[in-house]
């Protein structure tokens, strides 16, 4: 893992007496509050509906034990001792005070974490794989080059003040678990012809208001060219993306309003100008970067643990767990193990302080002192010898973190919704709680299988609803919550927007409908092996629609 | 069917979030600011209420309160009720909320 050298640690700890500096001077009155807002903004402080939100950044979702115990340590110090993890891979506190907030943020600097650029018009936390360095489909560990965004993104001074957000996400694997389609940028290694591996550039996906799947803007871009490449689609983007309209600000929007075609022919100016320059990644430096991110000391393991076998042969729940919570790892004896923050009635992606150290504890013990969040709201061990499984699985059973449901129903994304948000609409957390009830019944769970649900409570999409194979948007209709149901939405390679069933429900009939949606999916399915999203692919969108509506 | 009133024309009271809690709070008669909906001071409607916003106002510029507005709120019963949902959470916190304050 990456660690911070002095200077990292001196401009962490200067930002941190910045920030302090600016609240006291907030306090006295020297500057006003819509002096102070972007100020705040800038070291990720929100002020929500019922309290200020911290959000801190956890790069590309990697966190040490140390840093979860320092996040567990925080949210008992300045919060309600809980956490919640997010879509973005960060965590945010919810109920924060004005006046604790400096020292939350030397807590933070203390354990290396900041909360800068977790909000504003700047490049924000790159995410990724959360299986990165681990899964045995991956053709490179994608966490080098989100580290190389990082300290090339960090404080950019070109970049601070875009006609928007800016979100990058890389993956190192052809089977895509960072949704790459619906970035800003999305970053694809791959091998090309030659047998070298370099990036497909992606650019203009996103959710939101205008949900696009991002294009491709070049098919291979070698290693040592991608921050040229990158700086170039980002000056294109400030040079041409629009700031008359908060809603059409997105590059996502530039892209579609002049075409990838031409998008391409400015960046690749842009690039062509710039490419030999001092972005230029020399070898050494991708090197030394690469180096702390080496794999952990595995042992020479060969063929399947006895105590592993014998635990899934014999212990009903473990199996249960097994199946559905690991992963097969590149390290022959090692599986990845994610862990549930879905467990029925919790809100998703919520942790408390105490089950915050003890995975910590656990990933001391177990899986080389890491962590990893995903933007599914999960936590993940990503190196567990296969012998350690079923202590694992009894060590984070006795803190309700067990839950055998990664991919069903019930592992619903959610963002906070009207619960906390300012912006939202309509709640999220209790209608993905009704939801996760009626798939609490694990044979039924596990016989519909892979079914992702993705639920935000307004049109901005911080719960991905658009690409969910079932979509739920919270509106407002007349002071009432409605919700509208899409179909058919994919994160992945395959990444697709989901289509919209038709009017929005209230909230008892949209879970009904997602009923209604399933066993509609279980009688057209032509086998067990056919999922959901398979099966609307293969069907479309009309028996669904019929089956919620016409019923209705 | 009769038609619904106008928020506007409904009762109203004033809230805001305090600077340095970030809670969210109600403005008194007493021109002191609280936590519970209950100590809110009511004016019959938007017009009634413009004074009472002047001096949350003057409270905000002073660093007590951020963006204080008016809402409205049914006044029949005690303690007043929000009209809007949104309100509705803001007075009662969230509807999900099974931790403890600190």
């Amino acid at each position: 893992m990456y660690q911070y050298d002095e200077i990292d640690q001196t401009m962490v700890d200067e930002r941190v007496a910045q920030f302090r500096d600016q609240v006291a001077r907030r306090l006295t009155g020297e500057i006003s509050e819509d002096e102070f807002k972007p100020l705040r903004l800038q070291n990720g402080l929100y002020l929500q509906l019922h309290a200020y939100m911290l959000r801190i950044a956890i790069p590309y979702g990697t966190l040490s034990s140390r840093q979860l115990r320092g996040l567990a340590q925080i949210g008992c110090t300045y919060d309600r001792a809980w956490g919640h993890f997010t879509t973005r891979q960060n965590l945010q506190y919810n109920w924060i005070k004005l006046e604790d907030t400096a020292d939350a943020l030397a807590d933070l600097a203390k354990i290396q974490m900041h909360a800068i650029q977790t909000s504003g018009n700047c490049i924000r936390n790159t995410t990724t794989d959360q299986f990165a360095g681990a899964a045995h489909d991956e053709i490179e560990d994608p966490r080098v080059w989100c580290e190389i965004i990082r300290q090339w993104s960090t404080f950019h001074p070109e970049f601070s003040f875009l006609p928007r957000k800016f979100k990058i996400a890389v993956t190192g694997s052809p089977n895509d678990r960072a949704a790459v389609r619906v970035h800003d940028i999305g970053l694809r290694m791959h091998k090309n012809d030659a047998g070298e591996i370099g990036f497909e550039v992606i650019v203009g996906g996103g959710l939101g208001r205008t949900p696009f799947i991002g294009k491709t803007i070049r098919d291979f871009l070698p290693k040592q060219d991608l921050l040229s490449y990158l700086e170039a689609i980002l000056r294109v983007y400030n040079q041409f993306g629009r700031r008359d309209n908060l809603y059409k600000a997105r590059i996502k929007i530039l892209v579609h309003e002049i075409g990838i075609e031409t998008m391409r022919e400015k960046v690749e100016a842009e690039f062509a100008a710039s490419k030999d320059g001092a972005l230029k990644l020399p070898q050494e430096a991708i090197a030394q970067i690469a180096a702390q991110f080496a794999p952990p000391a595995f042992e020479n393991l060969s063929g399947i643990s006895a105590d592993y076998a014998n635990a899934f042969r014999t212990d009903f729940e473990f199996g249960l767990w097994a199946r559905r919570n690991t992963f097969k790892h590149k390290q022959p004896g090692y599986s990845i193990v994610t862990i549930s923050l879905k467990k029925e009635g919790a809100p998703p992606g919520d942790a408390s302080a105490e089950q915050m150290n003890a995975v910590a504890d656990i990933a001391d013990r177990y899986s080389f002192g890491e962590i990893r969040v995903t933007h599914e709201q999960n936590l993940v061990l990503a190196h567990v010898k296969q012998a350690d499984l079923p202590a694992v699985f009894k060590a984070l059973k006795a803190y309700d973190l067990a839950t055998p449901n990664i991919g069903l129903a019930s592992d619903i994304i959610a963002c906070p919704g009207l619960d906390y948000c300012a912006l939202a609409n309509a709640r999220s957390i209790p209608i993905a709680q009704q939801i996760a009830l009626r798939f609490r019944n694990w044979e039924r769970a596990h016989d519909i299988g892979e079914l992702k649900i993705k639920i935000s409570g307004c049109i901005n999409a911080c719960g991905h609803h658009h690409v969910g194979h079932i979509g739920i948007l919270g509106v407002d209709k007349a002071g009432e919550e409605f919700y509208q149901i899409t179909l058919g939405g994919a994160a992945d390679e395959q990444a697709a927007i989901g289509d919209l069933i038709g009017p929005s429900l209230n909230t008892q009939d949209a879970v009904d409908a997602i009923d209604t949606l399933v066993e509609t999916y279980l009688r057209l399915r032509k086998s067990s092996d056919e999922r959901f999203l398979d099966t609307y692919r293969r069907v479309g969108l009309a028996p669904f629609k019929e089956a919620v509506y016409v019923s209705a | 069917m009769a038609k619904a009133p106008k928020l506007n024309s409904q009762p109203q009271v004033v809230t805001a979030n305090h600077l340095l809690s970030g809670d969210v709070v109600y403005l008194t008669k007493a021109a002191t600011w609280s936590r519970r909906i209950h100590d809110a001071a009511v004016v019959a409607n938007v017009d009634a209420g413009a004074a009472l916003l002047a001096e949350a106002e003057a409270q905000a510029k002073q660093n007590i309160v951020v963006a204080p507005y008016l809402i409205p709120v049914d006044a029949s019963v005690t303690p007043p009720k929000p009209i809007q949902y949104r309100e509705i959470l803001r007075a009662e916190g969230p509807s999900t909320e099974t931790r403890p304050a600190a």
